[in-house]
C-alpha cells in the first residue's frame, strides 16, 4: 500500500569510518538528491554519522533465507555485468549491513554469487544494491552534513526539573518535600 | 574595543539574533503540516537550527554587556515588548504557502552566507570562532533550500506561479536585508563586514540561481521598511503567542 505519491528509497548509514555500513530505515523523495537529503534529517541529526548512503527501493533486489531455500529457476547471467553491493540481516532484530561487493549480471545473480561467497554468514534476508543505483553523501560535504549533529548536546529528560516536579505530584507529594 | 564600541557590537549580535530567532519561530509553525513527513522534519530541524543560532548570538551579545549569559537569551526572547526587537519585516511575515516559506529561508540563508564568512573572519575572536561554526551548518541549509526552490520553480505550472508569486511578493522585503544593521555604523574597521557590500555579493548570486530555477527577480520596486524599529502588523501576534507560556509564570524551573 503506497501512502504517498513518491518513491521510497532505502538508508544505509556508517556511524563511523571503522563502523559497519548499516541498513537504516527508509524516507520517500522526488529524487535521489532530495533522498539523501531527507535521509539526512531523519537518520543523522542526532545520531553520529559519518556517510549516508541511499538507492530507490525498486533497484534492490530482495531475497529471504526461505525463497532461496525454496528454489527458484537460475537467474539469468545474460546482459553486461555490474558491481553489486550485497547487504544481509543477520538475525531478525538486527539491521542489515553491508557483506561485500560483488560483480554479476543481475540482482538475483548477485545473490546467488553471494550464497557461495559469503557462505559462512547466516543470512535470514538479502539484498542486492546496484552500486550505479546508490547516491552516497560527498565526504568532501561530510563536515556540513554531519559535524553539526556531534557538536550538539540535548538535555536529557531526567535532567528537567518540571519531570521531578510531576513525578512528586503524581505520588500525591507535596513539591517541597 | 570600548565601551561604546561593546555595546554598539551586542547591539548588532541582538538583530541578528532577533532575525534568526523570529524566522526560526515562524517557520516553526509548519511543524505537523509540512508537505510531507520527510520534510515536516527537516523543516522544523532548520527552524531548530536558526533559534539556536540565536541563542549563540544573544550569549556573544551578553558577554559585551557584562550581563549573565545564561539569563540573557531568555530574558530577550520571551521577556522583551515586540517593539523592542530589531528583526527585520522579512522574517515576521505570515508563512504563507509552502512556496513562500521555502523561498524566504532560500534568500535569507543565501544571504547569512555572505554575512557569516565575513564574520568568520572579524578581528573580534569569539564572534569569527562563533561564525565558523554556525556558517558550517548553513552551508547545509542551503543544500536544502537550494533544492527545493529549483525542484518548486521547474516543478509544475501551479508550483513555478507559486514561487513566482512569492518571489514578488518577498522581494520588497528582502532588499531591507542590505540595510546597515544597528551598531553597524559605531563599529571600527574588520569586525564585522559592511551589509551593502554583502548585498551586493547576494544579489548577484540569488539572480542567476532563481533566473536557473525559471524565477524572476522583480525590477527595483519601491523599497520596504527597512528600518528595524517598524514592524509589520503581524509582529505583535507573534510576540505574544512565542512569550505567552513563559510569562504566565517567569520565575518557573523548566
Amino acid at each position: 500500500m503506497s501512502d504517498t505519491q513518491w518513491p521510497r528509497y532505502e538508508v544505509f548509514q556508517q556511524e563511523a569510518p571503522d563502523k559497519p555500513v548499516l541498513h537504516n530505515g527508509s524516507v520517500h523523495a522526488p529524487d535521489i538528491e532530495m533522498a539523501l537529503l531527507n535521509a539526512r534529517d531523519v537518520f543523522a541529526r542526532r545520531p553520529e554519522a559519518s556517510q549516508l548512503w541511499v538507492a530507490a527501493a525498486e533497484r534492490i533486489t530482495s531475497r529471504t533465507r526461505e525463497e532461496l531455500a525454496a528454489g527458484e529457476p537460475a537467474p539469468s547471467t545474460a546482459g553486461e555485468p555490474q558491481t553489486y553491493c550485497l547487504f544481509g540481516k543477520l538475525a531478525q532484530q538486527a539491521q542489515a549491513s553491508l557483506l561485500g561487493e560483488v560483480q554479476a549480471a543481475s540482482g538475483a545473480a548477485a545473490i546467488a554469487t553471494a550464497q557461495t561467497d559469503f557462505e559462512a554468514q547466516k543470512v535470514l534476508r538479502w539484498w542486492a544494491v546496484p552500486l550505479a543505483a546508490l547516491l552516497k553523501s560527498d565526504p568532501a560535504e561530510a563536515d556540513p552534513m554531519f559535524a553539526p549533529a556531534r557538536e550538539k548536546t540535548y538535555k536529557d529528560q531526567a535532567e528537567y526539573p518540571v519531570v521531578t516536579m510531576m513525578r512528586k505530584l503524581r505520588a500525591g507529594k507535596r513539591l517541597d518535600e | 574595543m570600548n565601551a561604546k564600541q561593546k555595546a554598539a557590537l551586542a547591539e548588532y549580535l541582538i538583530a541578528l539574533a532577533d532575525d534568526e530567532l523570529i524566522l526560526g519561530h515562524r517557520n516553526s509553525e509548519w511543524t505537523g503540516h509540512a508537505p510531507i513527513l520527510e520534510e515536516d522534519i527537516a523543516f522544523a530541524n532548520l527552524a531548530l537550527d536558526e533559534i539556536g543560532h540565536a541563542r549563540l548570538w544573544y550569549e556573544l551579545a551578553a558577554d559585551l554587556l557584562g550581563v549573565d549569559r545564561a539569563r540573557f537569551p531568555d530574558q530577550q526572547v520571551f521577556f522583551r515588548p515586540a517593539a523592542d526587537f530589531r528583526s527585520l519585516q522579512l522574517v515576521e511575515l505570515p508563512k504563507g504557502d509552502w512556496a513562500f516559506s521555502m523561498l524566504r529561508q532560500y534568500l535569507f540563508d543565501a544571504f547569512e552566507q555572505h554575512r557569516l564568512t565575513g564574520l568568520s573572519e572579524s578581528s573580534h575572536m569569539p564572534l569569527a570562532e562563533i561564525a565558523v561554526r554556525v556558517r558550517n551548518e548553513e552551508l547545509y541549509h542551503l543544500r536544502h533550500t537550494r533544492a527545493w526552490v529549483t525542484r518548486l520553480g521547474l516543478g509544475t505550472e501551479e508550483s513555478q506561479a507559486r514561487m513566482q508569486a512569492a518571489l514578488n511578493a518577498l522581494c520588497p522585503y528582502a532588499r531591507g536585508l542590505g540595510a546597515a544593521l544597528p551598531g553597524e555604523a559605531d563599529l571600527p574597521l574588520g569586525i564585522v563586514p559592511e551589509s551593502a557590500a554583502l548585498y551586493a555579493a547576494w544579489l548577484d548570486e540569488v539572480s542567476a540561481f532563481l533566473a536557473e530555477a525559471g524565477l524572476k527577480l522583480p525590477g527595483e520596486t519601491a523599497l520596504a521598511e527597512t528600518e528595524r524599529r517598524a514592524h509589520s502588523e503581524h509582529m505583535a501576534a507573534l510576540i505574544a503567542e512565542m512569550q505567552e507560556v513563559a510569562r504566565l509564570d517567569p520565575e518557573a524551573e523548566w
